[in-house]
């Protein structure tokens, strides 16, 4: 994962590049998931994509900490928008994710882990290091409100991202290895807990993980089909739009959380790398920026983002390989859905605008 | 970060390695479970084959039934539809209904409401049919039997597979409603009858809807079966039973082929395809058990038809030759039992031809004695008594005491009585045996399945017999029928030469007795050796001798066989 570009330049092409190419291959995945479905999604994801890319360019040219200074607004923002959701919202798939607003669906969820990022970044960059405790305390009671209302919609792999977020952040900003062994200790701790809190489904969901084979065409029915399809594509797939597990709609929600699948199905092994490394490369671009930023802020940021589109990205591959437990989480960039696309453009064009700023820096010292 | 970043690594590769896994190791088995997800099969069933007498005349061949059935997935307003349909077809919509949702399957499948349809509503509907989307008029082959009941027991009959079976039957792709031959030829030959069903081969979505056709393999019609049997003789001869129950056996002499073979009462095969439940039902609970094949399955005392053997024997033993004189005066004393003759009143002196022409007891109880029990049961063993004939359908093989007899009880055995029991085909086999000059034939009655022969053909084989000893009985036998003292000149006939011998057998019944007769025809060159049997049919020379009569007139006329 040693791609270098020129820190002269004053884009992170690599990091540019690998996320248009993710958005490519969803684009042409999700194309041929939804020909069946509803071709319009197709179109409407092309949309989406656009409108992340403007987005993200425009956010790439401003300064990240202007963004930073408002963190806070960002944030309350997302959390009203997230406590609407239970009031306001619109049941889908037996849980509660979506906003209606203006006659766009939003799933605040997608904003609320970009402003947690957002905020984290910014307090506990200013918490010093070794983090204090008071200071882990307080990042908990950032993360805790989106989490848990994420965690009630109910939503358990979205909930899960803020933890891997807040873990990774905590973890950069220089958590010692005895908190974070606590903490994991405390999460063991907590697990049968969680597990009363769960709904039944999402406790089928976990049984159905270990033995999908039990009930078929019930639980265990989105794995089974999900890793035949992929299985089915081989090394080299079985074509665009030529997918039956894609085409008959074998494969449940397709176009969005198991993309992967219309991937692995009809692009075969080669395609499936192609994701894995384009997803390397933007996280290698991402890692490299929170390695080497100056400023504590932008460090976190990067880590944040990192954290946050790294562990979504695993837990969406390995949900559909049949490694993990289903749980709904898009593919970040590759999914169709336009709040988590529009959300991890923005979360991009914050890096574009953090390797700037940094580049500037270095412009500056080198005079 | 650094830490981070190599947690990531990790986990890529083990993504890469599921994915290894998955694609690479697994890929043509996931392969095949994605074809397995979307490939489904409507089938077509094949038309069994035909099953044709010597002459070609069809015994068992299909008939195209028409029936309405409904595709799910293609229904728009079922209940609508099953109004509609009802209206055309005449019968009530909640009984169709009820077919529906009992025939339900996978969304493409056709399900069967209406069986069968009479030929002119099944048009009618067709026509209509553009305007009820979602029913479909089906023509189905089914077999049919056009004769009607004629060799019924011979040909056997069709049903369904039972659960128990089906996990049996599967792997030769018999699915659970398809018929399977039940007994007789349909079940002998079942495999080469059935053909090989096609079908049309589909995709399906997740619903189960039908998207596309991917191919279409046309049904092979089954094989067809030439059979020994003379469908004209059959049925001739089951009419000439006049309802009696009882069985006949028609063989050639010389090869051993069944020209006829008759278990009365018979029944309609078509019950079981129609399926008429209720005929079914009554076939089952019949006390006559009409299914059974009498012919082969039904084992009966021979009486005095077992005469020909101890006669033969006696003479190849040169323990009497035709002109020994046995004096009869009407009963015998072994020991101290005495056992009359039938007559009661004594045939007086007797010689080999007048003794079997009368069936004189006392005259076969002498020779009995003579021979014993060892040479007697030898005689017997020889001609196939308590043995398999080789008869490729199921058979009986009687029974011949295995333990040491009285003197009184061999003398009974000499003339068809006690614990003797034999089936008619092997009586007619024993007939066989005297008209072709003293050889034992193997009965059969599969000439050819898809035009090749079956073989090998069983060859006769020679009993240690000399040509005097089988003259000196024939003459007997042809004085039984032509003599009018013969106990068999009912069966005298003045076309055609016969020879025979009757039997009277007594049964469990007291009083009631099975006639037999067990003869060949015509006297020069036989050409059928034939055995009846009249279940408490009074003695031989009545009903028995009469179809024997009738065979032989029919056999003599020219152009038959």
């Amino acid at each position: 994962m040693h791609i270098s570009l020129r820190p002269s330049q004053a884009w992170d092409r690599g990091l540019f590049l690998a996320a248009v190419g993710l958005a490519l291959m969803g684009g042409v995945a999700v194309t041929s998931a939804s020909a069946t479905l509803n071709p319009m999604l197709a179109f409407r994801h092309g949309i989406w994509v656009a409108i992340g890319i403007v987005t993200s360019l425009w956010i790439a040219r401003t300064n990240y900490r202007n963004w930073t200074d408002i963190a806070w607004l960002a944030y309350g923002l997302s959390i009203v928008l997230l406590a609407l959701v239970p009031v306001a919202g619109a049941a889908r798939l037996g849980a509660t994710r979506w906003l209606s607003i203006f006659g766009l669906s939003i799933q605040p969820s997608e904003f609320g882990k970009l402003t947690t990022v957002w905020l984290l970044a910014r307090y506990l960059a200013g918490a010093g290091s070794p983090l204090p405790r008071r200071a882990l305390w307080m990042s908990l009671i950032i993360v805790g409100p989106p989490a848990l209302l994420v965690f009630l919609q109910p939503d358990l792999g979205s909930a899960s991202i803020f933890c891997a977020i807040w873990l990774g952040m905590i973890w950069v900003a220089g958590a010692s290895r005895r908190t974070l062994g606590t903490l994991a200790g405390c999460l063991v701790a907590l697990l049968p807990l969680a597990w009363h809190l769960l709904k039944g489904y999402q406790r089928d969901r976990l049984l159905a993980f270990l033995d999908p084979s039990a009930d078929p065409l019930g639980v265990g029915y989105t794995m089974i089909q999900s890793t035949i399809a992929i299985g089915a594509g081989g090394l080299w797939g079985r074509g665009w739009l030529a997918g039956t597990q894609n085409r008959l709609s074998f494969l449940p929600e397709r176009h969005s959380d198991f993309i992967f699948s219309v991937i692995g199905e009809e692009r075969g092994m080669l395609g499936c790398f192609g994701v894995l490394g384009l997803f390397g490369l933007l996280l290698a671009r991402t890692a490299r920026l929170a390695m080497t930023s100056s400023d504590p802020q932008g460090r976190l940021l990067a880590a944040g983002i990192f954290s946050w589109l790294a562990y979504q990205a695993c837990v969406n591959m390995g949900m559909v390989m049949g490694l993990l437990p289903v749980v709904g989480v898009p593919l970040p960039l590759v999914s169709y859905g336009g709040s988590s696309m529009v959300a991890v453009w923005i979360a991009l064009g914050l890096l574009q605008s953090l390797h700037r700023a940094e580049r500037s820096d270095a412009t500056a010292r080198n005079f | 970060m650094a830490q981070l970043r190599l947690l990531l690594v990790i986990v890529f590769g083990l993504l890469v390695l599921r994915l290894a896994q998955l694609q690479v190791v697994q890929g043509a088995y996931y392969r095949q479970r994605a074809d397995q997800n979307r490939l489904r099969v409507i089938p077509e069933q094949a038309p069994r084959g035909l099953i044709v007498d010597r002459r070609g005349r069809i015994l068992a061949g299909n008939q195209t039934v028409f029936g309405v059935a409904l595709i799910p997935q293609e229904l728009e307003d079922p209940p609508s539809a099953l109004a509609r349909v009802s209206d055309l077809v005449h019968r009530p919509a909640d009984i169709l209904q009820r077919e529906y949702a009992r025939a339900q399957g996978a969304a493409f499948l056709p399900a069967t409401v209406v069986p069968r349809l009479p030929k002119e509503i099944a048009i009618q509907l067709e026509e209509e049919r553009w305007r009820l989307p979602g029913v479909l008029v089906r023509a189905e082959p089914v077999r049919s039997y056009p004769l009607g009941t004629t060799a019924a027991a011979l040909l056997g009959y069709l049903s369904q597979p039972t659960a128990d079976e089906l996990p049996r039957l599967k792997p030769f792709g018999i699915r659970p409603r398809e018929l399977v031959g039940r007994s007789g030829v349909e079940q002998l030959l079942d495999h080469a009858l059935r053909g090989r069903s096609g079908g049309l081969v589909v995709e399906v979505n997740h619903r189960g809807q039908q998207v596309r056709v991917i191919s279409r393999r046309a049904p092979e019609a089954g094989a067809q079966v030439t059979l020994t049997i003379d469908a004209q003789l059959q049925s001739l001869v089951e009419e000439a039973f006049r309802l009696q129950p009882g069985a006949a056996v028609v063989l050639d002499p010389k090869t051993g082929e069944v020209l006829a073979i008759v278990s009365m009462p018979t029944f309609s095969p078509e019950a079981f395809t129609a399926p008429d439940l209720e005929a079914v039902r009554r076939l089952l609970n019949d006390p006559h058990a009409p299914l059974m094949n009498r012919a082969t399955l039904g084992v009966y005392q021979p009486g005095s038809v077992l005469k020909l053997v101890t006669a033969a024997a006696a003479l190849e033993q040169q323990l009497v030759t035709p002109s020994t004189t046995v004096v009869c005066p009407g009963s015998m004393t072994i020991g101290d039992r005495t056992f009359h003759c039938w007559y009661r009143d004594g045939h007086g002196p007797m010689r080999l031809e007048e003794a079997l022409m009368q069936s004189c007891n006392v005259y076969f109880m002498h020779l009995g004695r003579m021979l014993g029990l060892p040479r007697l049961r030898t005689a017997l063993e020889s001609l196939g008594f308590s043995r398999r004939t080789g008869w490729p359908l199921a058979e009986q093989t009687g029974h011949l005491p295995q333990r040491r007899l009285t003197e009184g009880e061999v003398a009974l055995l000499a003339m068809g009585q006690g614990e003797v029991l034999i089936t008619p085909l092997q009586a007619a086999v024993m007939g066989s045996a005297f008209a072709n000059g003293g050889w034992l034939v193997e009965p059969w009655v599969v000439r050819s399945v898809a035009g090749r022969p079956v073989a090998p053909r069983p060859s006769p084989r020679r009993l240690p017999w000399s040509a005097e000893t089988v003259e000196a009985v024939r003459v007997g036998m042809r004085a039984v029928v032509r003599n009018p003292s013969g106990t068999g000149h009912g069966a005298f006939s003045p076309q055609v030469g016969i020879a025979g011998k009757t039997g009277t057998a007594q049964t469990h019944e007291p009083g009631r007795t099975h006639g037999w007769f067990v003869g060949f025809c015509p006297l020069e060159q036989p050409r059928v050796a034939m055995a009846i049997v009249a279940e408490y049919g009074g003695s031989g020379g009545a009903l028995p001798a009469d179809i024997a009569r009738a065979i032989c007139e029919y056999v003599s006329l020219p152009g038959t066989l």
